[in-house]
């Protein structure tokens, strides 16, 4: 009795969705979660259906089979627009524009037993089998480091910012985490949270870019401002942006006026992510000039003016603390990213597979197979 | 007696104050996104259902006793939290000559409650959540001493019964506004809120909830907001005269005016930016610390000159 009123509840509530975003699609999943009937998960294990929103590459594959199999059951997965892996046996697919009323169903089904939960994709074992080393077979030396059964161990090593030797941990985090742009996938070494090193594994996916400055700078802004923990403003912008694009004229005197009494300018450290000499308090700026309705004209995004050659992302994120590379990373359009995270030639690109070849046998676990260790981080695939 | 009627309404405070907390957790963010507030009521309802059908996952070697036992701390230091606090003249459940301390041990103790569901997931995201909460929650515990103090050094007592009666003359928070506002910065620390949610914020994935999810999840969002009720009352008491109060019964008066805390914590967690944690920790070592502690003098000062 009470199981079955419980469960009419949960039928009742938002569907919580872990949106994987490929090419072209980040918009329309933006657009997607200002429905109430959905809730964004922004981590898997807070996901019962996982919305593969859009093509993928063919290496995100193996992301996208661990974060399946981190969500926990009932679970299901729904291809929008997506080429299902080969993996999924009678994948669920949807072509139209709109999958809330698929997504609804689904979560319906998943709640009242119709729909079976979704199995795991891979096999639950250690990535690599047992390869210790030390004193003890526990990895890297004494009781620290190494990679035991493919799991990274962390190990002292020298910090950048203050010569402490802490512990040293390094995890690729991407493709599909939240608050990276999609397909972004690094390899980062943090001590405690700051970023010792950064590697490029795989560069953001090509987005399309609104030609309306204004609604360009308030979809910008809605990515931004979770980071400050102004989620609500956020869902503000983007409903505001929604409203432009379909030709609908809006004030946005509101919205300019809630930013600057949450303070989000002044929260953000000066002389961070400085690019031809524009830092993100700079850029972030710009955007909200580009609100002002009462200067038009004023917006100039930086991809637009420079070819940003030399200048590389990884870069820019060494030796910044956690928080502080998450604002830089989303202070930039999905363009200047992917000049900013290039593909190399085949050298790099050689070099690039070495480096996820080498992740793969540390950090395989994260996915392989259960839910594990999945680090909800990366959540690998996150 | 009265002991015992504490004892009894204590729950019930709790249990109200966490349906209000939770409304207003979908109410304010509605009302800053300028969309309806249709939702507001059924949501909370509808969502925790969900997370207590939801399958309780895990990682690989997790602490399992610590995490289990982390949001039962959480919620208990709660609940211990809001026993000193006097529900109406002589209606407390826990009298005690320095209530004031035992507060301020729960919020000391928060600090590894918060810790420990980090550490306990053996995940990265969710232990870079648990140290951050451990570097911003302790100078914001240390600076709510100072505050404390200044708060009881007028009723010349640790008793909060007796902080309260001695605001009949004039409340705290004319003596001490800077000392009210530094408090509930206080708040939102303790209840993972907003400016000061450094535990569980979005660039982490949740922090230390990134790996959890159902009857896991339920309990800590309710610790969560167990915590945010228990603040407010203790804000309510010490600044806002607790149960004081003209015409209506003490106990309501008490209630309103944790209400009014509460919504006040609530919207600020909203409506305000979140510092990234180094910013954070300057602007507390070196500007709020220092300004509680010379607010902590101003108040000697002022009692030893006209007290």
């Amino acid at each position: 009795m009470a199981i079955a009123l419980l469960r009419r509840l949960a039928g009742a509530a938002p569907v919580p969705v872990f949106a994987a975003i490929g090419t072209g699609m980040r918009a329309a999943a933006d657009d997607l979660f200002l429905d109430r009937r959905l809730t964004r998960a922004n981590s898997i294990r807070h996901a019962r259906i996982l919305l593969v929103a859009g093509p993928v590459r063919e290496a995100d594959q193996d992301d996208i089979h661990r974060l399946h199999d981190q969500m926990l059951h009932p679970r299901a997965t729904l291809w929008w627009k997506a080429n299902a892996g080969p993996d999924f046996a009678e994948p669920t697919t949807w072509d139209e524009d709109d999958p809330v009323a698929a997504l609804e169903a689904i979560h319906r089904a998943l709640i009242d037993g119709t729909r079976d939960s979704e199995p795991d994709t891979l096999p639950n074992e250690p990535p690599n089998p047992w390869r210790g080393k030390g004193d003890y077979g526990q990895g890297g030396e004494g009781m620290m480091g190494g990679t035991p059964y493919g799991r990274p161990m962390a190990m002292t090593d020298d910090d950048l910012r203050d010569g402490l030797a802490l512990d040293a941990y390094t995890a690729p985090f991407g493709p599909f985490l939240p608050m990276l742009p999609p397909g972004l996938k690094l390899s980062v070494t943090l001590q405690g949270d700051v970023i010792q090193t950064a590697e490029l594994l795989r560069p953001p996916f090509p987005q399309a870019k609104s030609a309306d400055g204004t609604v360009h700078a308030l979809r910008a802004l809605a990515r931004f401002l979770p980071i400050l923990g102004l989620d609500a403003h956020a869902v503000r912008c983007l409903d505001a942006a929604r409203f432009l694009s379909a030709g609908t004229p809006i004030e946005l005197t509101k919205i300019r006026q809630l930013l600057r009494w949450s303070g989000a300018l002044a929260a953000i450290p000066p002389g961070i992510g400085v690019i031809e000499g524009a830092d993100v308090r700079i850029r972030v700026e710009r955007w909200l000039a580009a609100l002002d309705e009462s200067q038009p004209g004023t917006f100039e995004d930086s991809a637009t003016t420079s070819p940003l050659k030399s200048a590389r992302l990884v870069d820019l994120l060494r030796g910044r603390e956690w928080s502080e590379a998450i604002l830089i990373a989303n202070s930039f359009d999905t363009e200047t990213m992917i000049a900013l995270a290039p593909v190399e030639a085949e050298d790099a690109e050689a070099d690039d597979r070495d480096i996820e070849d080498e992740n793969r046998m540390d950090h395989e676990g994260h996915g392989a197979g259960h839910p594990p260790e999945a680090h909800a981080h990366g959540a690998p695939g996150a | 007696m009265t002991q015992v009627l504490a004892t009894l309404v204590l729950p019930l405070v709790l249990l109200g104050g966490i349906a209000l907390a939770a409304v207003l957790d979908r109410a304010v963010p509605a009302l800053v996104a300028g969309r309806s507030l249709k939702a507001s009521f059924v949501g909370p309802i509808t969502v925790a259902s969900s997370w207590a059908v939801a399958q309780t996952g895990g990682t690989e070697h997790p602490d399992k006793v610590n995490w289990i036992l982390a949001p039962i701390l959480y919620f208990t230091l709660a609940a211990i939290g809001l026993s000193v606090v006097p529900f109406a003249p002589g209606v407390v459940a826990a009298d005690l000559d320095s209530g004031i301390v035992l507060w301020g041990a729960c919020e000391s103790l928060t600090v590894v409650a918060v810790f420990l569901h980090g550490w306990s997931a053996n995940s990265p995201l969710p232990l870079i959540g648990a140290y951050r909460y451990v570097a911003i929650g302790l100078p914001a515990m240390l600076l709510s001493m100072f505050v404390l103090i200044a708060a009881a050094l007028p009723a010349q007592s640790l008793a909060v019964t007796d902080i309260v009666e001695a605001q009949r003359s004039v409340w705290n928070i004319v003596r001490q506004p800077a000392g009210f506002v530094l408090f509930l910065m206080l708040g939102l620390s303790l209840s993972l809120r907003g400016p000061f949610d450094y535990a569980d914020p979005y660039d982490l994935v949740g922090g230390t909830t990134a790996e959890i999810s159902g009857t896991a999840r339920l309990t800590w969002w309710l610790a969560r907001l167990a915590m945010l009720v228990s603040v407010s009352a203790m804000t309510a008491t010490v600044f806002l005269g607790g149960y004081l109060g003209p015409v209506l019964p003490g106990f309501v008066w008490l209630v309103l005016k944790t209400s009014l805390v509460l919504v006040v914590l609530v919207c600020a967690g909203e409506v305000f930016a979140r510092l990234p944690p180094d910013r954070m920790m300057n602007l507390i070592w070196l500007a709020l610390l220092p300004l509680s502690f010379l607010m902590l003098v101003a108040v000697g000062v002022e009692l030893l000159l006209w007290g």
